[in-house]
């Protein structure tokens, strides 16, 4: 007779196992359907509407993040992600073992990729699109990796001197002051995915909201180079001639539109962007200076207003205000031109170019240096890449080598050095900026009463 | 007596060339003067030729990729540097604007032409403005409307581009690049008729 015996333990065990099992099943069912839509195949087409104004989720696993990668990393070498991998898994950075506890949802759009457990939907990560330099898909035996190389906020860390490519980071690296090698460094988020077919699928939905985000930005750039060219004066702005001859060039031909400008308003400013739906109201120019002034300096401030209600929320329209007028109350125009660039982000600081026909003689150099070395002078540096750089090429195309910058700027543009305003004409130009003052205050009370949400 | 001078001798001599100069220049000037009394002459005996011919080519695609050539009718012939850099940025964005057939089915590097024609746009209206800082004409005012014009067709082929991406119809931009180089060659001709 067989005498079977089952030790109390692996009942306890097996009991526990069911247990688990049970639950796991339980939570699979209980867990929501994925915001999903179907895609055209071979190549997972998905309509850019959804990547602009809605999302699109999919599950995969959360294997970890690994920071601190040198940013030289080849994302296209498998060999080389896959070492950095393995000695993740090794050194516990990364999991191990694949169980559902690594169950997670990537959510998709235009703005950033976003990363929830799939139970308790807690957020993992949120990496925007600007911020992601390379997506690679690994077939490591039965595990399918798709790996985001991404932007590391501090930018720099010293390369330890085990690293293993220090020769390399002696090259690329920079000395710090303690004499470590500095190198650029990177992020790399590692998800799994079922197969093969996911992770294409996956691949080619990022390639989209690439496709969609750089063409955009293209296209805004190239509006902004025509907007630039377009209202640079040809003289400092008169206010008081009615001379044809001394008018400030304007671009009348160049329709201040909220389409114009904005990249569907959204995408630039973020989850605060204002919508651009409403109706811009007539700005409330104050008379007693319109008259002075001459028509198309007139125009120029409508248009910017115009300008900045397209691009600010109404809240940020408020904030412009108030250092509008402490700029006017006597704060120094270094500290009006920072706090700008903070309130624009990087994304917007090409508006801070508008302001220039406003900044007042005693103050344009120092304005106008500081659009150079925030790189937005001459419509430099108003695209970036995933780093936030940008090189004007020297296409073979192109015979230009360098932009206007030696050409024209500085030579007799707004607050040129051949060309100063007269006393009464400071007092003009105190007031006039005092009116744009009052008048954004009311635009942003305006857009609030309108109950225009951003 | 050398092959060399043989050969130059009977170029000089020959009559064969005549026929250049007798018949066909009259006809240039002929049609030089009847299309500018009726605008758009040229073309059509150029789409008849075509057709007559059975010649299956894009014909707006082709007139972009030979637009960028130079037109002595549309140089400013002074010697100061600021118009000879209007010379020079003008036939740097005809040039790009003509390579757009080659780089619009991929995407990359579409994209990267565009750039291309933003920083070409810009420089040549800093140049434009330059010259308007630089020099006071009495018929400025020609001058300002021709840039203006410029300008409005520069936000046209912007426009033509974003509907492009939506709706992938390159013949668009290639009639909105056409006439973006028959804007800036019109700045060069009133610079050129002004000054």
């Amino acid at each position: 007779m067989e005498i079977c015996i089952v030790s109390p333990f692996k009942r306890v065990f097996l009991k526990g196992e069911k247990g688990r099992d049970k639950k796991a099943q339980e939570k699979t069912t209980e867990r929501r359907a994925l915001h999903t839509f179907s895609l055209s195949l071979p190549d997972h087409r998905i309509d850019p509407d959804i990547l602009l104004n809605d999302y699109i989720e999919k599950e995969v696993k959360y294997l970890g993040q690994l920071t601190s990668v040198p940013g030289y990393l080849n994302p296209s070498s498998r060999t080389e992600v896959l070492q950095l991998i393995d000695n993740a898994r090794k050194s516990h950075q990364l999991a191990g073992q694949l169980t559902s506890e690594q169950d997670a949802v990537v959510s998709l759009s235009a703005y950033n990729v976003k990363l929830v457990w799939r139970d308790g939907e807690d957020i993992i990560l949120r990496v925007p699109i600007h911020d992601i330099a390379a997506v690679s898909y690994i077939r490591d035996d039965s595990l399918h990796l798709v790996v985001l190389k991404t932007a590391q906020e501090a930018g720099v860390s010293p390369c330890p001197s085990t690293c293993p490519d220090l020769s390399k980071s002696m090259t690329l690296g920079s000395l710090s002051e303690s004499g470590a090698v500095l190198v650029e460094v990177c992020c790399l988020l590692v998800l799994a995915v079922d197969n093969k077919a996911a992770a294409e699928e996956l691949c080619l939905l990022l390639s989209q909201v690439f496709q969609i985000v750089y063409t955009e930005s293209t296209i805004d750039f190239l509006d902004r180079a025509i907007f630039d060219g377009a209202t640079t004066p040809t003289r400092h702005l008169s206010l008081y001639s009615d001379d044809s001859s001394s008018k400030v060039d304007v671009k009348e031909a160049f329709e201040a539109e909220a389409s114009t400008f904005s990249f569907q308003g959204s995408l630039e400013a973020g989850d605060n962007s204002p919508s651009p739906s409403s109706t811009p109201a007539s700005p409330q120019t104050k008379t007693a200076s319109e008259g002075e002034l001459s028509t198309t300096a007139t125009e120029l401030l409508q248009d910017y207003m115009t300008t900045l209600r397209t691009k600010l929320s109404s809240h940020e329209i408020q904030q412009f205000a108030t250092l509008l007028h402490e700029y006017r109350n006597g704060a120094s125009i270094h500290e009006f031109c920072i706090n700008l660039r903070q309130l624009y982000g990087d994304s917007r600081k090409f508006l801070l170019l508008g302001l220039r026909p406003f900044i007042p003689e005693k103050d344009s150099q120092h304005f106008e240096n500081f659009l150079e070395t925030i790189g937005v002078k001459d419509g430099r540096g108003i695209i970036t890449d995933s780093f936030g750089r940008y090189r004007r090429t020297a296409s073979s195309a192109s015979d230009s080598t360098t932009n206007g910058n030696g050409a024209v700027r500085g030579d007799g543009d707004v607050g040129g050095s051949d060309e100063r305003l007269a006393p009464s004409e400071g007092d003009e130009w105190d007031r006039m900026i005092s009116d744009i003052s009052n008048d954004i205050e009311a635009l942003g009370v305006s857009m609030d009463q309108e109950g225009v949400t951003p | 007596m050398t092959m060399e001078e043989m050969r130059i001798e009977t170029e000089t001599n020959s009559m064969v060339s005549m026929t250049l100069y007798a018949v066909m220049y009259p006809v240039f000037n002929e049609v030089m003067c009847a299309e500018r009394e009726n605008p758009g002459l040229t073309q059509d005996i150029i789409m008849k030729i075509l057709e007559k011919k059975n010649v299956q080519i894009n014909y707006t695609e082709s007139l972009l990729r030979m637009a960028a050539d130079d037109v002595e009718e549309f140089l400013v012939d002074r010697p100061e540097q600021e118009f000879q850099d209007l010379n020079d940025k003008a036939r740097a964005l005809k040039n790009i604007l003509s390579k757009i057939p080659d780089e619009i089915n991929d995407r990359v590097r579409f994209l990267q032409t565009i750039k291309d024609i933003a920083s070409a746009i810009k420089e040549l209206l800093d140049t434009v403005n330059n010259v308007f800082k630089k020099y006071q004409y009495q018929n400025r005012r020609a001058l300002e409307h021709q840039k203006k014009e410029f300008v409005k067709y520069s936000k046209s082929f912007s426009d033509t581009l974003k509907t492009y991406f939506k709706d992938g119809k390159a013949i668009n931009v290639f009639i909105s690049a056409n006439r973006l180089i028959h804007q800036t060659n019109l700045i060069l001709q009133t610079f050129k008729t002004v000054i």
